[in-house]
């Protein structure tokens, strides 16, 4: 027993160093280098990207061929600004507004969603139709139009906009003959505030699209996209007409918002597509810090249509060059004509 | 109000009664409690964060509990081990940060092989006969926690909840160095099965909590896909019914679940104490 034990204790120090290098459960880090950051970039796409199939059969974006083409631009001697050019470069190839990269001195970005674009807004009008005595409630900015419409501005989601807003808002609007939600410039926020705006707007239980995310590195590798419903809301409901004014400016939350009150009964939209940005958004790094944001997870409409790109309008409208010389927001000049009929 | 004073009188006299006179009534449950405090290195990767390295400090408290048990002729130990832990890591370039707390919580069934059971390492230095003992029993635990990442949008944290059975091993030996009787222990627990929280690889929290969307969110972890290892050395030095503890902690935690690689491994030097505790227990 004794020689036993003394063999025990001896050993013990050998099993104990031997378990200590446990098997290692990393990742592959690549090397604070030109060259590095740039594959760290590309696998952070290549492996977390959500529209990288989409992108290819929609608007023929190869990913696979980027790091060969965009590594031909790297050289040893370049400095940070010339290596975020290029980096921010071959993220620009994806036209995803929700695609990033942020260094101290810039942000890599494509806005051509809404900068290739016509405007359809003017902030003056905007200001000209609310006047001075307009009513805020969050980010709710709101009045009644001479001829009884309610005009209610929404230029955000980033706010917290809660149950409480809207439902005073909608019972201060409710002696009105209809309403004009302009969703104009609103590039978005938190989904949370958009779905709780948008169950004021219907009465039952609504289908109003899919949600997927990636299950693993491949390019296909999604979930079973799973359905989203609008729950009607337990306040105050708008239970007239309603015209939700659109541009290529509403992205993100926003364009997830008209996707869900489009097909209402009592509301259409009205003005330009909107600017798209269906993929919920993550964060990642590079070696040398900089941040990266790409879309994770892709939101679909009602018929599992892509919603990426922007979503069409019920009644298409462009604001008229004469109308705004002469002060007229074209836009809510034809939804208060509809509301009025 | 009579009776409330006999009540009184009852409870002083018992707390004043003759030790001696109490042991002839009552036997002692042998006990220990543990307290540390700790200071140390981390280094933290979890890839649904970030893909980076991060490393820091972290601090720790633990607060252990043993006690002698009735099972297997009074072999048989029983451990109870809370463990807390807060790391506050970076990534190379300084640029984003992890914020991290989790709490574990173990209890243990340890069988003393070579001689009776013994609560604490003064029990041992005290004790009679061999100086070596060599402790063997399963494990249950489980952890939460989180970890945040400053900068990050849709994706900031990383929750922590687990469960999982281990094998744990010890072994105490007793031994003189300079006429100071020491003891050094060492214990090891390795968990063989378990399962865990993991968003999957892509899916935001978003998606699991508000939509209430759940993808294999409960996984099921082994040595294989979370190759864990919890090691702590120590010395003791026994002083009277108190003894100071000075002790290294080793602790490895992986894991690759949906795709999802985690790591946390840390490293603490820990002070604190061991006090031996006779619980009065009435004779049945």
């Amino acid at each position: 027993m004794n020689k036993i034990l003394h063999i025990f204790r001896l050993l013990l120090p050998v099993v104990w160093l031997s378990v200590m290098p446990v098997s290692c459960v990393k990742e592959a880090q690549f090397d604070n280098t030109p060259e590095g950051n740039l594959d760290a970039l590309w696998t952070i796409i290549d492996e977390h990207y959500c529209f990288l199939d989409y992108k290819k059969e929609a608007i023929g974006v190869d990913w696979n061929i980027m790091r060969a083409r965009y590594r031909q631009r790297l050289t040893k001697s370049m400095t940070n600004a010339q290596l975020f050019e290029v980096l921010a470069e071959m993220l620009s190839e994806l036209r995803d507004g929700h695609v990033n990269l942020y260094a101290a001195h810039d942000v890599g970005r494509n806005w051509s969603w809404y900068e290739d674009y016509p405007r359809n807004f003017s902030q003056e009008l905007q200001e000209a139709y609310l006047g001075t005595d307009y009513k805020i409630a969050s980010s709710l900015k709101y009045r009644i139009l001479p001829d009884n419409i309610g005009y209610v501005v929404c230029s955000s989601f980033q706010t917290a906009l809660g149950d409480g807003n809207i439902s005073e808002v909608l019972s201060y609007l409710s002696t009105c003959n209809g309403l004009i939600l302009d969703m104009r410039e609103n590039s978005g926020g938190s989904l949370t505030y958009a779905e709780l705006l948008a169950q004021r707007f219907t009465n039952e239980r609504r289908l109003v699209g899919y949600i997927a995310h990636k299950t693993g590195r491949g390019h296909s590798d999604f979930s079973e996209p799973e359905p989203e419903y609008i729950e009607p809301s337990l306040g105050v409901r708008w239970q007239k007409r309603a015209v939700v004014l659109t541009n290529r400016h509403c992205y993100s939350a926003t364009n997830t918002f008209i996707r869900d009150v489009k097909g209402c009964p009592l509301v259409t939209v009205m003005g330009d597509q909107t600017g798209g940005g269906s993929g919920m958004p993550f964060n990642s790094e590079l070696p040398n810090g900089w941040s990266v944001r790409f879309s994770a997870c892709p939101m679909y409409d009602a018929q599992m249509n892509h919603i990426e790109f922007g979503i069409q309008p019920d009644i298409q409208m462009a604001l008229n060059e004469a109308d705004r010389a002469r002060g007229i927001d074209t836009l809510i000049e034809a939804a208060r004509t509809l509301l009025n009929q | 109000m009579t009776r409330l004073f006999l009540i009184i009188g009852c409870v002083l006299g018992l707390l004043c009664c003759d030790p001696v006179a109490a042991q002839e009534t009552a036997s002692f449950r042998r006990a220990s409690r543990t307290t540390l405090f700790g200071v140390g290195g981390a280094r933290q990767q979890d890839t649904y964060l970030s893909p980076l390295n991060y490393r820091g400090l972290q601090l720790n408290f633990l607060f252990g509990t043993q006690r002698v048990t009735h099972l297997l002729d009074s072999c048989v130990t029983f451990q109870t081990l809370l463990q807390a832990d807060f790391t506050s890591t970076t990534n190379a370039p300084e640029k984003a940060t992890y914020l991290g707390g989790v709490v574990h919580f173990d209890a243990a069934w340890h069988y003393s092989f070579c001689g009776s059971a013994v609560v604490a390492p003064s029990a041992l230095a005290t004790a009679g006969g061999r100086s070596f003992r060599v402790l063997l029993g399963p494990q249950v635990g489980a952890s939460f926690g989180g970890l945040y990442n400053t900068r990050n949008g849709n994706n900031p944290a990383q929750a922590i909840a687990e469960m999982h059975i281990s094998a744990s091993a010890a072994f105490l030996w007793r031994f003189r160095l300079w006429k100071q009787p020491l003891v050094l222990s060492d214990q090891m627990d390795i968990p063989l099965i378990g399962m865990m929280f993991s968003p999957a690889y892509g899916q935001s929290y978003y998606e699991i909590f508000t939509l209430g969307n759940r993808d294999h969110n409960i996984c099921v972890t082994t040595p294989f896909n979370a190759p864990t290892l919890r090691n702590q050395l120590a010395v003791d030095l026994p002083f009277r019914r108190c003894t100071l503890r000075l002790a290294y902690l080793a602790d490895f935690r992986q894991s690759r679940t949906n795709e999802i690689r985690r790591h946390t491994y840390s490293h603490a030097f820990l002070i604190g104490w061991v006090r031996q505790l006779d619980i009065l227990r009435p004779r049945k």
